[in-house]
């Protein structure tokens, strides 16, 4: 029922994207909705709401979670990154495309060049749930890569090119220098 | 960096890439507006009952609610859904929000707009509905037998009923040595986006005005659909898709979008709706779902005398109004005969309505439908006549000197070279090598199997009576600081047109993609456009956007050589100028050229007499060999392009498990002059892993009573990475005589032939065990069932 008593809100104190958050949310709020709704990072996208798609996946201290299936007070404490704080973008306007794209996160720069997404919906499930298997398995194998990607559903590419993506994103992670914000 | 000389053909990475890798693309659900409300749909949990009540009392009561409709305000808000297509099909009357009686599990009954989606959510349970249970039509066996009436008006549950025949048929067949003749079956499933339907609605009582952000493919159609839905003005209208998070046919109708419309003119308010999983795969639309019995008569050689179709679709609730997909089973009529030679063709197509949700539009629309019976019955035929499955295809086959092509079906096809691509299917393959394999590992207990189907794509259509009636305009426009705008009604869905229509409009003027802007999805921006579906954006929109593009060329041309004192045939555009062949020193960068019309001097010092200082042009693409005037012999040709293709797949099947595995999937494509390899490309592999999916795992399930059975990602399977392989894609071109760049669309070859390539090379596989299966999707248990019948 919506009427809310003050037992239903909770405290969260938490970390997301490096940037320390304090809030007050009903005890049912998703996390999903507390990163779009209540922090605006639309970047974390909603595909099912029961946890099956994977496009709403977000890093909770490095490891990837679906952010439909977790709630917000779960987080108090915790530190998340959402495909917002992968990369830093410069405030100063890049003109073409190849220049922003050399500001990305090696992850996304594979994601660009093997043209891993289409409709880019599931995208930013994808490029965080990589971004895990990275930190945690430098050189992960084709088999590995695709046992870790299979709780994320795209519906555009047909896989062949997020896996050259993947397999590209091993290189230019090995060269590339650390990130920050992940 | 790539020439920009011609950027025709080159893998040119995206544009659109870095704002969706970054997460800051722009869906429907991530714009927020003041004061915005929630809305939440209650659906029918009956396939078929009389509404006795509904009453909304307990929901208009929870703190928060600001408006609550049901069918009554659908009737005096607005008025009966308008028409998508129409093409020989009866049209019910009805609404967005069930009037009287539901017609499916499902179907929208009331809705709610709150302050937050969980009370919307919350106030919907609130609501009580009086149903009084009708018996459902859930099969067409059901539907034949009309014992119980979707729409008692009609007198019966036919939506469709049309029949054709060109030559004798019935001769054809008789005179024939071998005549095969099955019943092909095929199940519902859907494309299934992963951004589902979303629809944020605006309606300004001040102004009469009304904006809509949703997420279509097709912007222009959907205001002139919700003008005529709602009888307001259309000029008042705007719609906008901005990112949208796939399509695949799927988002070419208003129906549930006019709920969050209503609302919105009942609170006066901004109402978003987000449509949820479960109301995704319940009410989106399906499609597929028919039997098609088909029979074809062979000479001994294996060549065909005549075919002979009865196809009849099980059309769910409506797919005129509810949504566009009952004309699909028209176009699958008009390309049964597919790319081979037909001497005598007749075919009764028959739709029926059903207590199952709405009929609309997916990935192949009719296409598929031509081909699976077809590329069912080849490899069926090359066993009856002993003679090998490519081979029988390459006996049939169009031959490349024999376009353009008039099947006697009505289409007129374009170009292509299938005697080619099946030798090259057989060189990649290894195929004699693999029959040899074959073999050897069948004698191990391991059964292999490979499967083959021929593809065609009309790709554009431009059917009569409704929202897919086929041209394209384009505006190409430069700015006075010399960079390009190109405007254009195709949407944006996923399939890279930021880009490709950037590069076609680079290239005139020799500049890069960078250098150009694709404005979509605002009604308020680009011309009365029709959007993407069809596999028609490489056949209309980029045929437009090259029009455009030369004529603006020209008109720049004409004005610097003006300026430069040259005459405009020795100019050229490079590297972002225009001069004189062979002159670097006569030049003018686009910059300054621009600056010089606009700004200084302006336009009466720069401008030739007859020119003027508009720096855009217009040009609309028909396509020029669509005929809606029948010949005589009744026919009419829908479509400008055909794409054509040659599709293998190599599976085992575990005889223990019934499982089946993809081994290889080798796809031969031809799609004329491509623009972009990597786009192109990955077009075909998401294609045909949709494909897969519905030959292996995706169905929508209902039983007996009507009860909807997939309404979660756990029981509708989709593909996941692990069980894919590498799809290996070889390209042809036979440009298409048809487009001004030898252009044809190819977003749905991917999707066409899959299932009948995969279950043909399954009934390889165990072809041995004396097992034939004929259902889809092609489940374990389906398998195993299918081997114990036969002893194993």
């Amino acid at each position: 029922m919506a009427e809310m008593e003050a037992a239903d809100m909770v405290v969260i104190d938490t970390v997301v994207n490096g940037r320390p958050v304090h809030r007050t949310v009903s005890a049912r709020r998703l996390l999903s909705d507390f990163l779009r709704y209540d922090l605006q990072l639309t970047g974390t996208h909603v595909g099912c709401e029961h946890g099956v798609c994977g496009a709403c996946t977000v890093l909770l201290d490095g490891q990837p979670v679906r952010s439909c299936l977790t709630l917000a007070a779960q987080v108090s404490g915790h530190h998340i990154t959402t495909i917002e704080g992968v990369a830093e973008m410069p405030a100063l306007p890049a003109a073409t495309t190849e220049e922003r794209v050399r500001h990305l996160h090696p992850v996304q720069q594979a994601f660009w060049e093997e043209h891993g997404l289409q409709c880019g919906y599931c995208t930013p499930g994808f490029v965080l749930t990589t971004i895990a298997l990275l930190e945690a398995h430098p050189d992960p194998s084709d088999e590995e890569i695709r046992e870790t990607l299979s709780g994320n559903i795209c519906r555009c590419t047909g896989y062949r090119n997020i896996i050259r993506a993947v397999h590209r994103a091993k290189e230019l992670w090995q060269t590339a220098p650390s990130t920050e914000g992940r | 960096m790539v020439d920009a000389s011609n950027l025709v053909g080159q893998s040119v990475r995206r544009k659109e890439d870095v704002r969706l890798l970054t997460g800051h693309g722009q869906f429907v659900d991530d714009i927020s507006l003041p004061g915005m409300l929630y809305a939440a749909v209650l659906r029918s949990p009956y396939p078929h009952a009389r509404i006795r009540s509904v009453d909304v009392s307990g929901a208009l009561r929870l703190d928060g609610v600001e408006a609550v409709i049901t069918g009554d305000d659908a009737q005096q808000l607005g008025k009966p859904m308008a028409v998508t297509l129409d093409l020989f099909t009866k049209v019910p009357t009805i609404y967005p929000l069930a009037v009287n009686k539901v017609r499916y599990v499902g179907e929208p009954v009331a809705a709610v707009a709150a302050t937050s989606r969980e009370v919307a959510e919350d106030a919907v349970e609130l609501i009580v509905v009086d149903y009084e249970p009708l018996p459902p039509i859930v099969s067409i066996e059901d539907a034949e037998q009309p014992t119980s009436l979707l729409y008692e008006e009609w007198g019966h549950n036919r939506q469709l009923d049309w029949q054709f025949q060109v030559g004798d048929v019935g001769s054809a067949l008789a005179g024939a040595d071998v005549v095969i003749s099955e019943d092909f079956p095929h199940h519902r499933y859907t494309g299934v986006p992963l951004e589902s339907r979303v629809c944020l609605a605006d309606y300004r009582p001040g102004q009469g005005a009304l904006t809509v952000w949703m997420s279509t493919q097709a912007p222009h159609q959907c205001r002139t659909l919700f003008a005529q839905s709602l009888g307001l003005p259309e000029h008042q209208i705007t719609v906008i898709a901005p990112d949208v998070g796939g399509g695949f046919g799927t988002k070419l109708q208003i129906n549930a979008e006019l709920i969050p419309v209503l609302l919105s003119i009942k609170s006066g308010r901004p109402v978003k709706w987000t449509e949820d999983r479960y109301e995704n795969l319940v009410s989106g639309v399906h499609t597929r779902d028919y039997v098609c019995h088909l029979e074809v008569g062979f000479r001994r050689d294996g060549t065909m005398t005549g075919v002979k179709a009865s196809l009849v679709g099980n059309l769910g609730c409506d797919g005129t109004c509810d949504a566009a997909g009952t004309a699909a089973l028209l176009v699958a009529a008009a390309y049964l005969p597919g790319p081979y030679h037909v001497p005598a063709f007749g075919v009764d197509v028959v739709g029926y309505v059903t207590n199952k949700a709405p009929y609309g539009a997916y990935r192949g629309y009719g296409k598929d439908i031509a081909n699976y019976p077809m590329e069912r019955l080849m490899e069926m035929a090359a066993e009856k006549l002993h003679i090998d499955p490519l081979e029988l295809r390459r006996r049939n086959v169009i031959q490349p000197d024999e376009y353009p092509y008039q099947q006697i079906s009505g289409p007129l096809y374009d170009s292509g070279d299938y005697p080619a691509m099946i030798a090259k299917a057989r060189e990649v393959l290894d195929y004699e090598n693999f029959r040899r394999q074959q073999d050897e590992t069948r004698r191990e207990g391991k059964y292999l199997g490979i499967g083959f189907a021929a593809m065609l794509e009309p790709s554009g259509a431009a059917v009569p009576n409704g929202i897919f009636n086929g041209y394209e305009p384009a505006t190409v426009r430069m700015t006075p600081e010399g960079q390009f705008l190109v405007f254009t009604g195709n949407q944006d869905i996923g399939q890279g047109i930021e880009t490709t229509l950037a590069q076609v409009a680079a290239s005139q003027f020799g500049v890069s993609v960078d250098d150009v802007r694709v404005v979509f999805g605002d009604t308020n921006a680009v011309p009365y456009g029709l959007g993407s579906f069809s596999s028609r954006g490489a056949t209309y929109a980029v045929s437009a956007v090259h029009r455009a593009s030369v004529q603006l060329a020209n008109k720049l041309k004409r004005i610097a050589a003006n300026i430069l004192e040259a005459s405009a045939a020795d100019l050229v555009f490079t590297q972002g100028a225009v001069e004189v062949a062979g002159v670097p020193s006569r030049r003018l960068t686009l910059q300054e050229l621009g600056n010089k019309v606009y700004l200084w001097p302006g336009p009466y010092g720069t401008v030739p007499p007859g020119d003027d200082p508009d720096l855009q042009a217009t040009e609309t693409f028909m396509g020029p060999r669509v005929r809606w005037q029948p010949d005589e012999q009744g026919r009419i040709n829908l479509y400008t392009t055909h794409p054509t293709g040659i599709y293998a797949a190599i599976v085992e099947v575990d005889p223990e498990l019934g499982d089946v595995r993809l081994r290889r999937f080798v796809v031969i494509h031809d799609a004329g002059v491509i623009i972009n390899p990597l786009i192109a490309e990955a077009q075909v592999v998401g294609g045909v892993v949709q494909g897969m999916g519905g030959a292996l795992w995706e169905e929508l399930r209902y039983d007996e009573e009507g009860q909807f059975l997939s309404g979660d990602l756990t029981s509708y399977l989709l593909p996941t990475a692990p069980e894919i392989p590498d799809v290996e894609v070889y390209h042809f071109v036979s440009p298409s005589p048809f487009t001004p760049l030898g252009t044809k669309g190819m977003g749905e070859g991917g999707t066409i032939p899959t299932p009948a390539a995969i279950l043909n090379a399954v009934n390889d596989a165990l072809r041995p065990l004396n097992v034939f299966l004929n259902d889809l999707p092609i489940t374990p248990q389906k398998v195993r069932a299918a081997l114990r019948q036969a002893g194993h």
